[in-house]
């Protein structure tokens, strides 16, 4: 696969936190968070979205992306444990991207933001799974 | 108290001295597998206080420890390096602050998982390659992970902020 631009980095995760927002925000709507969990990720999930946005501002570039909602929130959206789930998976997944865009990327000056935003993603996980009343939280 | 603790019991040990090529990040690894042996250590000491579900996280923690420090090691040695030596456990344990409580414990491997994250958040900056940046951005996760159980279970919630030791 051919090396992606920074840009095109930051466009991915911004899509990704997107989501993010959209689904915490679909959930608390439908109360299938807690409203106080709820309300702390869909806030941490904003500022990283106006964080990642005033970078590529910054670039002066941009091509954004519609963010297209997963077919399966609807699904997940039926009970708070299997929405808990589903934002599970998806925290874990923008950790991944966090963490291939914070080793690839070329402004080095962005790595560390970069890992300090996936260190609270990483932090997402726990929360949600120390909701479910699972035991382990440590990965 | 633990960026202190650690300067004092690893994370001050001296870079590998001889093998790989300056700029290689050997050193900065060698840094890092200090901080790493250090914890396995720490971790070992707040066990002690501990009990179920909080024993049964620190003990996760303290394997993937191990793991880390294991990786490490094969990294330095990757480069042509040779990993610093370690310490033993009493040398290490002389130099812990006086544990009497869980909540100690808690407090403690808190302060020493925050200082291994902002470590690894560093490394990021300073790694040459990108290779060697998905090792400590991987190792980051992990050690995001741990400071988070660790919040949980002493009752505070799993991220001071949206950006976990800094900001963008």
């Amino acid at each position: 696969m051919a090396e992606r631009s920074d840009v095109e980095l930051l466009e991915d995760l911004l899509a990704r936190e997107n989501r993010l927002v959209s689904a915490y925000e679909r959930a608390l709507r439908r109360d299938a968070i807690d409203v106080q969990l709820g309300e702390w990720l869909r806030d941490h999930e904003r500022e990283h979205v106006r964080a990642i946005e005033q970078v590529l501002r910054r670039g002066g570039e941009r091509n954004p992306r519609a963010g297209v909602p997963a077919p399966e929130l609807n699904a997940a959206l039926r009970s708070r444990a299997s929405f808990t789930r589903y934002a599970i998976d998806l925290e874990g997944e923008t950790v991944a991207g966090y963490t291939e865009a914070a080793a690839s990327i070329r402004d080095a000056g962005l790595r560390q933001p970069l890992g300090s935003i996936m260190a609270c993603g990483a932090a997402h996980v726990v929360a949600l799974r120390d909701s479910l009343g699972d035991r382990q939280l440590v990965n | 108290m633990a960026a202190a603790v650690l300067a004092s019991c690893g994370g001050g040990d001296p870079p590998p001295s001889t093998g790989p090529r300056p700029g290689s990040g050997a050193a900065l690894l060698g840094s890092l597998l200090a901080l790493e042996r250090a914890a396995v250590a720490a971790y070992g000491t707040c066990a002690e206080l501990l009990s179920r579900r909080a024993l049964g996280q620190i003990l996760a923690i303290r394997a993937q420890e191990r793991a880390h420090a294991s990786r490490l090691e094969r990294l330095i040695t990757d480069l042509g390096g040779e990993p610093p030596p370690g310490r033993s456990a009493e040398e290490y344990a002389r130099t812990f602050p006086r544990l009497r409580s869980a909540e100690d414990a808690l407090h403690f491997a808190e302060d020493l998982k925050e200082r291994q994250v902002r470590a690894y958040l560093e490394a990021l900056a300073e790694l040459p390659s990108a290779a060697l940046r998905l090792e400590a951005a991987r190792t980051c996760a992990d050690e995001a992970n741990h400071l988070a159980a660790l919040r949980v279970l002493r009752g505070l919630p799993a991220a001071q902020g949206p950006f976990v030791t800094g900001a963008l």
